[in-house]
């Protein structure tokens, strides 16, 4: 094989080698040949429970960076987050551990904060808030369990009887239930002839379950109903109108109410009524002594018959006056 | 005693020819030619055997780690646990034991012979030491061609997992899912690592089998015992030297 051949197919393969290894790294680092260190937080926690040195830190579940690593200081244990630097993270806003999975992953989890907070420097300690791993959810769930159980232990011995507290609920009905079998037997009897004579349309409750008449009596009046309620419905409404227009002063109810010279005038009225009849009452005036005095009755009735009289008279000579006004007028 | 003064006596002369070879590094220039032809010999032949060495052993990882996890449940871990293992220790690893299968003994072969038939004492009369025209291209061309090699091995490798672990009934994963695993949890350093393992080893199989085919003493029948010893101690330098290189990259 020519030299030139060789070569140029060396540097191919090479060329390609050089260009996987680019591809690989663009995929798995994102391309980035120097890595952004980002800058140092501090979260201090009572435990890192299944915390380890590369774990992600999150914030609104995107990763913004990795534990750099885990120390205990003092009393408790510390772990130092790498943040990017193109992540500004609220002094209000709160680190937690939070599991990614039963199998004991875990990553930091980082609040938003709120908006108008300063940005933490680096180097700065973020407040931090605990939450419950697993093994202490366990530990709350064999607690409960056990309540549980001795919830349901009383519960078997109530329904049972221990034999220290005497019979259980269970007992209590059997026994119940044994001595009143002759009375329930009949009370079920008698339920099941009730139910066959409703069901046979027997009885008040019979008819008006299978008597279809009943229904429409039932609808008839409920139409009826209806149409009351519609008449008085309009009734009301008339009588809103009216109350209206008398609010308003309109009419003489209107007037009376609200109009205050017509009720003064009506006061007046009612004043000078009552003054004529107290005066009538005590005999004073012509109308007081017609009503009070009857030598005036007797009086009238003199007169009346006399008047009488009177007429008879005329009509007897009648005819005579008559043809004197006659010849008068003619002579 | 004699084992360990021969063993002992290996060390040393490989360090001596190290060192021989690295002061002829500035040479590498006029030795282009040199340098292209081991390139090819090394790198560009032993492609289609890395390829398909590295297919099947990707597939087989996806297969048992499969089998693994079909009642353990993590199936999405699988993209995960070929890709790491391919590009940390298999990918690597394998290169190194078919380089020296088919470039180390061929290295050894050829200097033992080139010893047995006195070409290296004519080259030493001609004033070319051997470590400059024999070991320092190799040496460089080894060191060219092992990233390249070990890259195309970790790609097949993961490859060919994804494809056993999507058309293989109880296994069924989605390249899609296979390869975001992958790409969550790894990180190129990890390829990285895998590829610094990769030099370490072909510099150290290189090194050796020089070594070993330049000190061949008696007749022809020492060239096979000789490319047997250079294989031996090659494959044994490279799981030795697995552990402590993958310690110390940790």
């Amino acid at each position: 094989m020519n030299n030139p051949q060789q070569a140029a197919r060396v540097g191919l393969f090479f060329l390609l080698g050089v260009a996987l290894t680019w591809v690989t790294f663009e995929t798995l680092s994102g391309g980035k040949i120097l890595k952004d260190d980002g800058y140092r937080l501090i979260a201090g926690f009572e435990t890192l429970k299944e915390l380890k040195v590369g774990d992600e830190v999150r914030m609104a579940g995107v990763k913004i960076g990795d534990v750099a690593h885990t120390r205990l200081a003092g009393r408790r244990a510390e772990a130092v987050l790498r943040i990017a630097s193109s992540v500004k993270i609220k002094s209000d806003a709160h680190a937690s551990i939070i599991m990614a999975g039963l199998i004991g992953s875990n990553y930091i989890g980082i609040d938003l904060g709120s908006a108008n907070a300063p940005d933490l420097p680096p180097g700065a300690e973020i407040q931090t808030r605990s939450t419950p791993d697993l093994n202490s959810v366990m530990t709350q769930i064999g607690e409960m369990g056990k309540k549980l159980e001795a919830a349901l232990g009383n519960l078997g011995g109530a329904l049972s009887g221990d034999g220290q507290g005497g019979p259980g609920l269970l007992q209590k009905v059997d026994l119940l239930v044994t001595e009143n079998r002759e009375n329930l037997s009949k009370a079920t009897a008698n339920l099941q002839e009730i139910t066959a004579k409703v069901n046979r349309g027997e009885g008040t409750l019979g008819r008006m379950i299978n008597d279809p008449s009943l229904h429409d009596d039932l609808v008839a009046s409920i139409a009826e109903i209806k149409a009351g309620a519609t008449e008085a419905k309009t009734f009301l409404a008339n009588a809103q109108s009216i109350v209206d227009e008398v609010k308003a002063g309109k009419g003489a109810i209107g007037a009376l109410v609200f109009d205050q010279k017509a009720g003064d005038d009506l006061k007046a009225s009612i004043a000078n009524l009552r003054a004529v009849s107290d005066k009538i009452a005590q005999d004073e005036g012509t109308l007081g002594k017609l009503l009070s005095d009857d030598s005036i009755l007797r009086d009238a009735q003199a007169i009346m018959k006399k008047a009488d009289r009177a007429l008879d008279g005329m009509d007897d000579t009648g005819p005579i006056t008559a043809v004197g006004v006659i010849a008068n007028g003619l002579f | 005693m004699r084992t360990l003064n021969r063993v002992l006596e290996g060390i040393g002369s490989t360090i001596l020819l190290l060192l021989r070879s690295v002061a002829y590094l500035p040479t590498l220039p006029r030795q282009f030619g040199r340098f292209v032809e081991q390139c090819y010999l090394i790198g560009y032949t032993t492609l289609p055997i890395v390829a398909i060495l590295s297919f099947f052993i990707g597939s087989v990882l996806a297969l048992q780690s499969g089998y693994a996890a079909q009642n353990l449940g993590p199936k999405q871990f699988i993209g995960l646990l070929v890709g790491l293992t391919m590009a940390r220790e298999l990918g690597p690893v394998m290169v190194a034991v078919l380089l020296t299968g088919r470039v180390g003994s061929a290295i050894a072969a050829e200097l033992a012979s080139m010893k047995v038939y006195q070409e290296i004492d004519a080259l030493e009369t001609m004033n070319i030491p051997p470590a400059r025209m024999l070991v320092m291209p190799r040496l460089a061309a080894t060191l060219f061609m092992m990233p390249v090699l070990t890259i195309i091995a970790d790609l097949v490798g993961w490859f060919g997992g994804a494809i056993i672990a999507k058309y293989t009934s109880f296994i069924a994963i989605e390249p899609a899912s296979y390869f975001a695993t992958m790409r969550q949890y790894m990180d190129f350093d990890d390829v990285l690592n895998g590829l610094i393992k990769a030099e370490v080893f072909g510099f150290v199989i290189v090194l050796v089998c020089c070594n070993i085919g330049l000190n061949t003493r008696g007749g022809p029948r020492e060239i096979g015992a000789a490319v047997t010893r250079a294989v031996v101690a090659s494959l044994i330098l490279i799981l030795v030297l697995d552990y402590f290189v993958t310690k110390a990259l940790m």
